[in-house]
C-alpha cells in the first residue's frame, strides 16, 4: 500500500518528462516552421534571380552576333547585380535564423553559384562591350573561428557597403564565400594566386588582402 | 547543428524538464500544502539556541521562543559558543527570569554551529528536540504547527518557511525573494519525499531519530544539509510546516553573502561526497537528491564555461572590430549591425524565462504574509535576470575554497 502511495508521487517524474518532450518538440517544430518560412522567402528571390541571371547570360549570347546590345547587356548586369546584393544582405540576416537546419546554409552556396554566375557574366561583358562600371569581388571565409579574421570580414563588410553606396551603379559588388567547395568558383580563384582570404578582387586587376580604407580603394577605382 | 546549438538545446530541455516537475507538483498538490496536521499528543520538546556572538539578536530569539504556545515545550537551552561579547551575560539574565531557559556555555569555542548545537542536545531529555539559529525569529504559533507531522512515526523532522527579517537594503530585497522561492521549492520536493534540508532557523527533530544519526556532523559545514541527508539514508521521513513561519536575519552585505553562500556550496559539497556511495541507490537520496545536486554543480560550471567562452570571443571580437574600423576610417557601429531575426534558440529562451517567472510568482503568491509589502516588480526583474546568474560564479569560488581545503566557518 505505502509503495503504491510513494508509485504514484513518483509519477511526477515521467510525467513531467512527457510534458517537457511534448513542449520540446512542439518548440522545435516551431523553430523548423519558422526556419523554413524564411528560407521560402530566400528561395522566392532566388528564383528571380536564377531567372535574371539565365536572361543576362542569353544575352550575352545574343550579343556575340549582335555587338548593338551591350548596352542592354551591362543594364541587366548592373540590375542583377544590385538584386543579388540587396538579397545577400536579407540573407546574412536571416542566415542568423538558421539554427537547427541546413537550408539557410544550402541556400548560401546556391547564392554563391549564382553570384559566380555574375562574375563570369562581367568579365564576358566586359571584354565585349569595355568596361562601364568598375567589379569588385570580396572573397571571404564564411565558416572560420578565427577572430582576427572575422573581425577583419566584419570591417571589410563595412567599407564595402560605404563604398557601393557612395558610387550606387557605378560598381558592381559580388561578395563571394571562398571556403564553399565550389568547383567553378574554385577555378576562377586559382587563376588569382589569392594567398590569404578575406581578398578583394578589383576588376580583375588588383587584389588587396591587407584591410584598407574607403578612400584607398577609391584611389583603385579611379583608375 | 553546431556543437554551442546542442548544448543550448540541452540546457533548454533540463530547465523545461524540472520547471515542469515543479509546476506539476503543485497543480497536484495544491491543496495540502498549507495543510498541518492537528496535534493529538503533546509531545515533550526541548528547544536549542545556538549562539556565537550575538548579542544583538539573542534576546529577541529567546523572546519568539518564550512566546510559543505550545503547551509541552519543556526547555529552551540557550548554548553559548564562548562568545567575545555580552551574548552570555544576557543568556544568563534570561535564565534567571524565566525558568524555562537554560543557560549553558561550551567548554572552549567548537567552531562551528554543529558543536554547540550537539553541546546543547546533552542537556534535554525530550521526545522532541527543536532548533533555531540565534539571529532568527519564529512567529508565535510556529512551532505548534510543526508537531502534529511526528504521529507518522516514519517522520524524522519537520523543517519550517524560513523568511528574511531584515528588508531594507536591495540585497536584502533580493534575498527575500530568494528566501520564498526556496521555500516554495522546499515544500513541493516534500511531496516526492526529496527535502534535502533543514535549516537552522527552525527546525524540529524527533529525539530518536536525531541519536540514529548521532547528531550534528561536526565537520561538515551545512550541517542542517548533512543531517537531513543521514535521515534520509536512514529511511526517515522529512516533513515541511509551511504556515510555521521563522524569520532570519540575511546578509546584508555582498562580502557576508558571499561568504554564506560560500559555506552553502562547500557543505553541499562535502555532504556529497560524503553520500557519493548512495548515487542511484537508497531510495530518494541516490535516486533523487544526491543525483540533483551533482546534476546542479556539473550544469552550473559548465554552463558557466561556456558562458565565459562565448562573452570572451564576443569582446575579443568587438575590440578587434573597433580597432580594426578606426584605423579604415569607417564607422564603428551602426545599426545595421542588430539583428532582430529570432530562431529556435530564442523560442526557448522566452519559453523557459516565461515559466520561471510563473513558477516565481506563483511561490511568492504562495508566502501569504500580512506583515510585510509584496516585492516590487523591478526587485523580481532583478532576482531572474542577474541575481540568480551570480549561482554559477559562486559555484566556481566554493569549488576553488573546497580544493584549496578552505572548509572552516
Amino acid at each position: 500500500m505505502v509503495e503504491k502511495v510513494l508509485a504514484n508521487k513518483k509519477r511526477v517524474f515521467w510525467e513531467a518528462l512527457f510534458l517537457t518532450i511534448v513542449v520540446f518538440l512542439f518548440g522545435m517544430l516551431i523553430g523548423v516552421a519558422f526556419e523554413s518560412n524564411k528560407i521560402d522567402e530566400i528561395n522566392d528571390y532566388y528564383i528571380q534571380s536564377e531567372t535574371s541571371i539565365m536572361d543576362a547570360f542569353a544575352l550575352n549570347s545574343f550579343a556575340d552576333l549582335n555587338y548593338e546590345s551591350c548596352e542592354a547587356l551591362v543594364s541587366a548586369n548592373l540590375d542583377f547585380a544590385n538584386n543579388v546584393y540587396e538579397e545577400a544582405l536579407i540573407l546574412e540576416r536571416y542566415e542568423n535564423a538558421g539554427k537547427i537546419t541546413e537550408g539557410m546554409e544550402i541556400m548560401h552556396k546556391k547564392y554563391d553559384v549564382l553570384r559566380t554566375f555574375l562574375w563570369v557574366n562581367t568579365i564576358k561583358t566586359a571584354e565585349r562591350c569595355g568596361r562601364e562600371y568598375d567589379t569588385v569581388v570580396y572573397l571571404y571565409e564564411s565558416e572560420t573561428e578565427d577572430l582576427t579574421k572575422k573581425a577583419t570580414q566584419n570591417v571589410w563588410s563595412k567599407i564595402l557597403e560605404d563604398l557601393k553606396a557612395e558610387y550606387g551603379d557605378k560598381i558592381i559588388l559580388i561578395p563571394l564565400a571562398s571556403d564553399k567547395e565550389l568547383v567553378s568558383l574554385d577555378s576562377i580563384l586559382e587563376q588569382f594566386n589569392i594567398e590569404s582570404y578575406p581578398a578583394i578582387i578589383i576588376n580583375e586587376d588588383y587584389i588587396i588582402t591587407d584591410l584598407t580604407s574607403v578612400d584607398d580603394l577609391r584611389g583603385y577605382l579611379d583608375k | 547543428m553546431e556543437f554551442i546549438t546542442w548544448v543550448y538545446l540541452i540546457y533548454s530541455f533540463i530547465a523545461f524538464y524540472f520547471l515542469f516537475m515543479f509546476i506539476l507538483i503543485y497543480i497536484q498538490n495544491r491543496r495540502e500544502i498549507f495543510y498541518c496536521p492537528p496535534i493529538t499528543k503533546n509531545y515533550s520538546l526541548s528547544m536549542v539556541i545556538p549562539c556565537y556572538n550575538e548579542e544583538k539578536s539573542i534576546a529577541g530569539t529567546m523572546d519568539k521562543l518564550l512566546e510559543q504556545d505550545y503547551p509541552n515545550l519543556k526547555k529552551i537551552i540557550v548554548v553559548d559558543d564562548c562568545s567575545t561579547d555580552d551574548s552570555y551575560k544576557i543568556i544568563k539574565e534570561y535564565a534567571k527570569k524565566h525558568s524555562k531557559i537554560l543557560a549553558v556555555r561550551t567548554p572552549k569555542n567548537t567552531g562551528n554551529a554543529a558543536g554547540a548545537k550537539n553541546y546543547g542536545v546533552k542537556f534535554a531529555n525530550t521526545t522532541l528536540i527543536g532548533f533555531t539559529d540565534a539571529d532568527s525569529y519564529p512567529e508565535q504559533g510556529a512551532i505548534k504547527k510543526m508537531i502534529g507531522f511526528f504521529d507518522n512515526p516514519k517522520v524524522g523532522a519537520v523543517t519550517s518557511t524560513v523568511l528574511v527579517y531584515n528588508r531594507n537594503k536591495f540585497i536584502e530585497k533580493l534575498q527575500a525573494v530568494e528566501y520564498k522561492v526556496i521555500k516554495f521549492s522546499r515544500k513541493l520536493l516534500e511531496f516526492i519525499d526529496s527535502i534535502y534540508v533543514t535549516p537552522g532557523p527552525l527546525a524540529v527533530y524527533r529525539k530518536k531519530a536525531f541519536d540514529d544519526v548521532r547528531g550534528f556532523d561536526e565537520k561538515n559545514l551545512t550541517e542542517d544539509i548533512e543531517i537531513t541527508w543521514h535521515l534520509q539514508f536512514k529511511g526517515y521521513l522529512v516533513k515541511m510546516a509551511v504556515p510555521a513561519r521563522v524569520y532570519s536575519i540575511a546578509p546584508s552585505k555582498f562580502k557576508g553573502w558571499v561568504k554564506q553562500r560560500n559555506r552553502w556550496n562547500i557543505g553541499g559539497l562535502q555532504t556529497i561526497l560524503k553520500y557519493k556511495k548512495t548515487f542511484l541507490r537508497k531510495g530518494m537520496l541516490g535516486n533523487f537528491i544526491l543525483p540533483f545536486f551533482v546534476f546542479s554543480w556539473v550544469i552550473g560550471l559548465f554552463g558557466l564555461g561556456i558562458f565565459i567562452y562565448r562573452n570572451t570571443q564576443r569582446i575579443v571580437l568587438k575590440y578587434l572590430s573597433t580597432t580594426y574600423s578606426v584605423q579604415a576610417h569607417t564607422a564603428i557601429f551602426r545599426f545595421s549591425d542588430i539583428t532582430l531575426t529570432p530562431n529556435v534558440l530564442v523560442f526557448m529562451g522566452l519559453g523557459v524565462f516565461f515559466l520561471s517567472l510563473f513558477f516565481t510568482i506563483v511561490a511568492l503568491v504562495n508566502v501569504r504574509e500580512k506583515h510585510y509589502k509584496h516585492q516590487s516588480v523591478f526587485t523580481i526583474a532583478f532576482y531572474m535576470l542577474f541575481y540568480l546568474l551570480m549561482y554559477p560564479i559562486l559555484l566556481i569560488i566554493s569549488g576553488y575554497k573546497f580544493i584549496r581545503g578552505k572548509t572552516k566557518w
